[in-house]
């Protein structure tokens, strides 16, 4: 920071705090393409066998390809859910003049804060009701709506940076409310939309605790329940498979993270659960 | 009603609906379900009517009734002319019927007097024959399914005619077998040893976490970035937010790669000659030491990203103005870094600590509570009672109850999360009043 | 077009900003509501723009009665005080989107605002966007933009706030151009007398949710109605000294006497009343002597500015051409044109 102090010290000292992490983030990818042998810590030969599962589906498991289109079907509705939901939402509760707006608004509020995952029991026994249990449908909807008052709020506090100065020119300029939202509202928060977008995406590509309860159906399963199901099963030990899908399954992750780190650290930053 | 509200209203109705219909619907439905046993064996939707056993233990020891269960329980054997109209039905020779005809009136306490007695017929009925006979005969109510109070007691009134209202109310709440009313799971709660375990684990596990990481290492990691290069300073931030945005699945993973009887700790160590094991499962210390740190490395990167933030916010020539003044490195941290993050350490406390509360994923995926349910906090218990476990007995009703809990804790704690971070400037009114 | 506000009342929940304020503006006039923030003269712009709603009164528009008229179809051209320029749209989609909400013609949309860049002299920066411009630049486009619809009315709301001074100054005689070259009736909001005594036909100055005089701003410079309205008015501004009305005169607070004209008329001895004095009107001539120390000179280059403190304590302001033979703390005696003294009673009235 400033020239005063020495920075070596402090890099030193997080340094050696956060070798176990690194540790374990270098191994996952060495595993994953190497072989080591029992009771050895470095590997011995380069491989690919441990990949096998993308072409041969491990026995008594769904295809992985099917798995992953079920993530990315689950993660990409949700996520389009909240998206379009919290956008409209968000703009209402920051703007508009609607009935009940202060308590749609204390709702949303104490709800954001709210520990979703203790409703699981209650959804478990709706959706059965309903027959939505064991169905794609059903936990899109179900994730949609738990991650929906986060978006709402992230929207909210958006669209309250935008100038009331730029709507009510809008409308001096003769434009409904709903054009002054589409088409001078929604371009200013466009950041906005991007971040929330690829959180509540990554928010979804990550769930495991609903698609565990909800849709643990192998016609349904996704990639966190694919691979939980796989380690959680005694007479089929191999770490290095277990790396393999995990590390299949976490790229699409660090890649949309490194390539839009400004934009979601807004949102990990702001107060997120977890 | 003006534009903007019709506009307001039109725009908000989805997001309303959905999260009525998935998010208050439940949780008032938990409240609902808290106050029921309904469980895997009761089923969820309305159930029947059946003097099963266990109902006729409880019309013993519930209501005191001892001689009702023992009617009840006694089959009965009775030749009538419904039995042999099914007879002709089912396709009997017609002399048999005929000559049972003779017997009509005719009852049997059990199944091997009436049998003994169709074998004895002059017509010599086949064993078949004889038990399709007996069966026709069977007057008895023991473990038939009704599906109405009416056929129950229809049923009952056949066997015995002369009992009373309160006895048929009995008769009829000890057979029911769907899910019922109850404060039972609350009583329960309140007597068994395992409630307060869970409360104490819970309290182990939100302290230990909160204090030594979401707050205390966020705010190592904060501070120590804060005095890097910018470069090393988001390497280290990246290096932290690693267990965030990885998948729980697979970030538990390299946690027990780590630390399973094969796994790096035990190969590593092995070779200062301390012998391998599951060194998260070995001992309830131990599965409390990774638990933490689990949830540890990913609450932290938080309260990193929320402290450096504030720290973004000192005017850099107030530093300047403390290293002119001659303060150390501790000073500086002391007197000008620390009051800066009074205020984002109470944020993240209050978050964080209804979120721990609640969050259970990563507990269950390491240790699943174990070893012995020493690591099963609340939300975890509340998750193996409703929803998976061994015996298969789900049970929803005590599982809701349990959620209830959490649930109650939950709006208290949001609600003064509310009240703390001033709600009025967040509903100021809108300035276009059209 | 002629503006009407009848009988305006405007309230935030349980509080009266403004109560029955009546106030007319002529056709191809230009008006300032000239006050300090908080009187309510945005609130007033906001009323006729339709952002807000009126609690009670009409608001008329020629002949129209626009009261409950949703600010769309209004007809009335705003510039904001940060301009509200789109962000996201260049200049000639910002001109250009009153045009298309109203679903013109592409050619005929293209000519008007190549027609109206023209006219606020922008042309060459048609294709940037708002953060490529100065401040002025986006200050001309605000104005092609609310133009370009031909409104009714134009409303301008502390145009002049975010500009630097030399910028102010051109700004100022370019708005009045505009508005003389289209003949647009308009009201410009401000808080600087300076602005609005330079750019309007006439003022309406207020206070306190209440429209205290209506004038031309030489009218009410000279004959302001209210202490309020003198202290606001000129720069330098004015010295007041309190005091009591005695027979034929006044006696300020720590004992200086001055006699008054015989065209005032005073109260009883003994009430209470305030004299108004301006810069110009205190100096070397004058029938009304008074002695002072000099306890400040400000050199602003073609004049200077005397501070002069009364025996009393009382201070009053001098403002003469430049001259050398004063300095800090020396005694002197000027005297005050007994003519041009502004005399208030105890509500601040005029007399």
């Amino acid at each position: 920071m400033t020239s005063n102090f020495r920075a070596w010290p402090v890099v030193l000292a997080l340094s050696i705090v956060s070798a176990p992490l690194v540790l374990m983030y270098v191994y996952l990818l060495v595993d994953t393409v190497t072989s080591t042998a029992p009771g050895s810590l470095i590997p011995y030969e380069f491989t690919l066998r441990h990949w096998t599962f993308l072409w041969t589906p491990v026995p008594g498991r769904p295809d992985i390809w099917r798995v992953a289109l079920n993530t990315l079907v689950f993660a990409t509705a949700s996520s389009a859910i909240v998206l379009s939901l919290s956008s409209t939402a968000g703009y209402v509760l920051s703007r508009l003049n609607v009935p009940f707006r202060r308590f749609f608004l204390a709702g949303v509020m104490v709800l954001h804060a709210f520990p979703s995952v203790t409703l699981i029991v209650a959804i478990f026994l709706v959706l059965q009701m309903v027959g939505l249990y064991n169905s794609l449908a059903g936990v899109i909807l179900v994730k949609a709506a738990l991650d929906m008052p986060l978006g709402i709020w992230i929207m909210k506090g958006f669209y309250d940076t935008v100038p009331w100065e730029i709507e009510m020119a809008g409308i001096q300029d003769g434009a409904s409310r709903f054009t002054v939202w589409r088409r001078l509202v929604l371009p200013q928060v466009r950041p906005a939309l991007l971040a929330l977008g690829l959180f509540a995406f990554l928010s979804g590509w990550s769930e495991f605790i609903l698609p565990q309860v909800l849709a643990p159906d192998n016609r349904v399963q996704v990639l966190s329940v694919y691979l939980a199901g796989l380690i959680a099963d005694d007479n089929n030990f191999d770490m290095a498979l277990f790396k393999s899908v995990g590390v299949f399954y976490v790229v699409p992750v660090i890649l949309l993270f490194l390539f839009f780190q400004k934009h979601l650290m807004n949102i990990y930053g702001g107060g997120t659960k977890g | 009603m003006n534009s903007s509200k019709k506009l307001g209203l039109l725009l908000i109705t989805p997001a309303a609906i959905v999260v009525v219909m998935l998010f208050l619907v439940p949780v008032v439905l938990t409240a609902v379900f808290a106050f029921t046993n309904m469980s895997t064996s009761t089923g969820i939707s309305g159930g029947a009517y059946q003097i099963s056993p266990n109902a006729l233990q409880e019309l013993r020891d519930h209501y005191d009734m001892p001689s009702v269960a023992e009617r009840l329980s006694q089959s009965g054997f009775a030749v009538d002319e419904p039995g042999l109209a099914a007879l002709g039905k089912a396709g009997i020779d017609a002399d048999i019927v005929t000559e049972l005809r003779g017997h009509i009136g005719e009852t049997f306490a059990a199944r091997r007097d009436a049998e003994r007695a169709i074998r004895n017929l002059n017509h010599r009925p086949s064993l078949r024959e004889v038990k399709q006979i007996s069966d026709q005969f069977n007057r008895s109510i023991m473990n038939a399914r009704y599906d109405s109070k009416a056929a129950l007691l229809a049923a009952v009134a056949s066997v015995m005619p002369n009992l009373s209202g309160a006895e048929h109310q009995a008769i009829i709440a000890a057979s029911y077998t769907g899910w019922t009313w109850t404060t039972g799971n609350f009583r329960r709660m309140a007597s068994i040893p395992g409630t307060q375990r869970s409360l104490v684990n819970t309290m182990v596990y939100v302290a230990f976490t909160l204090t030594l990481f979401n707050i205390g290492f966020a705010m190592v990691l904060a501070i120590t970035t804060f005095y890097m290069p910018s470069r090393a300073a988001g390497f280290f931030r990246g290096v932290w937010l690693l267990p965030r945005i990885s998948p729980p699945v697979i970030y538990v993973l390299l946690w027990k790669w780590l630390a399973w009887d094969t796994g790096f700790l035990s190969v590593f160590l092995g070779r200062f000659g301390i012998h391998s094991r599951n060194w998260m499962l070995d001992s309830g210390t131990n599965a409390w030491v990774f638990v933490v740190l689990i949830n540890g490395f990913v609450g932290a990167s938080m309260g990193m990203l929320i402290f450096s933030s504030a720290l973004q916010a000192i005017p850099r020539p107030l530093l300047y103005a403390s290293e002119v003044d001659g303060a150390s490195r501790w000073q500086q941290i002391w007197h000008i870094i620390m009051p800066q993050l009074r205020w984002p350490i109470l944020f993240v406390t209050c978050y964080q600590t209804l979120s721990l509360l609640t969050s259970f994923d990563l507990i269950l995926l390491s240790t699943n509570g174990g070893p012995g349910g020493s690591t099963e906090v609340w939300a975890l218990a509340t998750y193996h009672t409703a929803l998976n476990n061994y015996a298969g007995n789900l049970e929803y009703g005590y599982g809701a109850a349990m959620a209830l809990v959490l649930v109650v804790v939950g709006v208290f704690l949001s609600l003064a999360y509310l009240r703390l971070f001033n709600y009025r400037d967040l509903v100021a009114k809108p300035l276009i009043e059209h | 077009m002629r503006i009407l506000l009848d009988g305006f009342t405007k309230s935030f929940g349980p509080m009266t900003v403004i109560d029955k304020m009546t106030l007319e503006i002529r056709d191809g006039e230009m008006l300032a509501l000239l006050g300090p923030s908080g009187c309510g003269k945005s609130t007033t712009l906001f009323a006729i723009c339709g952002i807000h709603k009126i609690s009670a009164g009409r608001i008329l528009f020629g002949d129209r009665d626009v009261t409950n008229v949703a600010s769309q179809q209004r007809n009335v051209g705003v510039v904001f005080q940060s301009y509200a320029l789109y962000p996201h749209m260049t200049v000639a989609e910002n001109i250009a989107f009153p045009l298309e909400v109203k679903k013109l013609k592409a050619a005929e949309i293209k000519r008007q605002v190549d027609q109206m860049a023209e006219l606020v002299h922008i042309e060459e920066l048609m294709k940037r966007r708002p953060a490529e411009l100065s401040g002025g630049q986006q200050q001309r486009v605000a104005l092609a933009r609310a133009l370009v619809r031909k409104p009714d009315v134009l409303l301008l709301d502390e145009p002049l706030a975010n500009l630097d001074s030399k910028l102010r100054l051109e700004m100022r005689s370019e708005i009045r151009r505009l508005q003389l070259a289209t003949g647009i009736t308009a009201i410009l909001v401000t808080h600087d007398q300076v602005e609005a005594m330079s750019m309007c036909d006439r003022i309406a100055i207020m206070n306190a949710g209440e429209i205290v005089q209506i004038a031309t701003p030489g009218e009410m410079y000279r004959n302001p109605r209210t202490e309020f309205v003198a202290g606001f008015l000129g720069n330098p501004p004015i010295a007041f000294l309190h005091g009591v009305a005695t027979s034929g005169g006044f006696a300020s607070v720590g004992g200086e006497a001055i006699a008054l004209p015989a065209s005032v008329p005073l109260p009883p001895p003994g009430s209470k009343l305030t004299l108004g004095i301006r810069p110009e009107h205190f100096g070397p001539t004058g029938n009304i002597p008074i002695r002072g120390r000099i306890s400040f000179i400000e050199t602003q280059g073609r004049e200077n500015l005397y501070d002069v403190t009364l025996p009393s304590g009382s201070m009053l302001r001098s403002i003469q051409p430049l001259r050398g033979d004063v300095a800090l703390n020396e005694e002197i005696e000027w005297s005050i044109a007994g003519d041009r003294i502004l005399v208030f009673d105890e509500h601040g009235t005029r007399l």
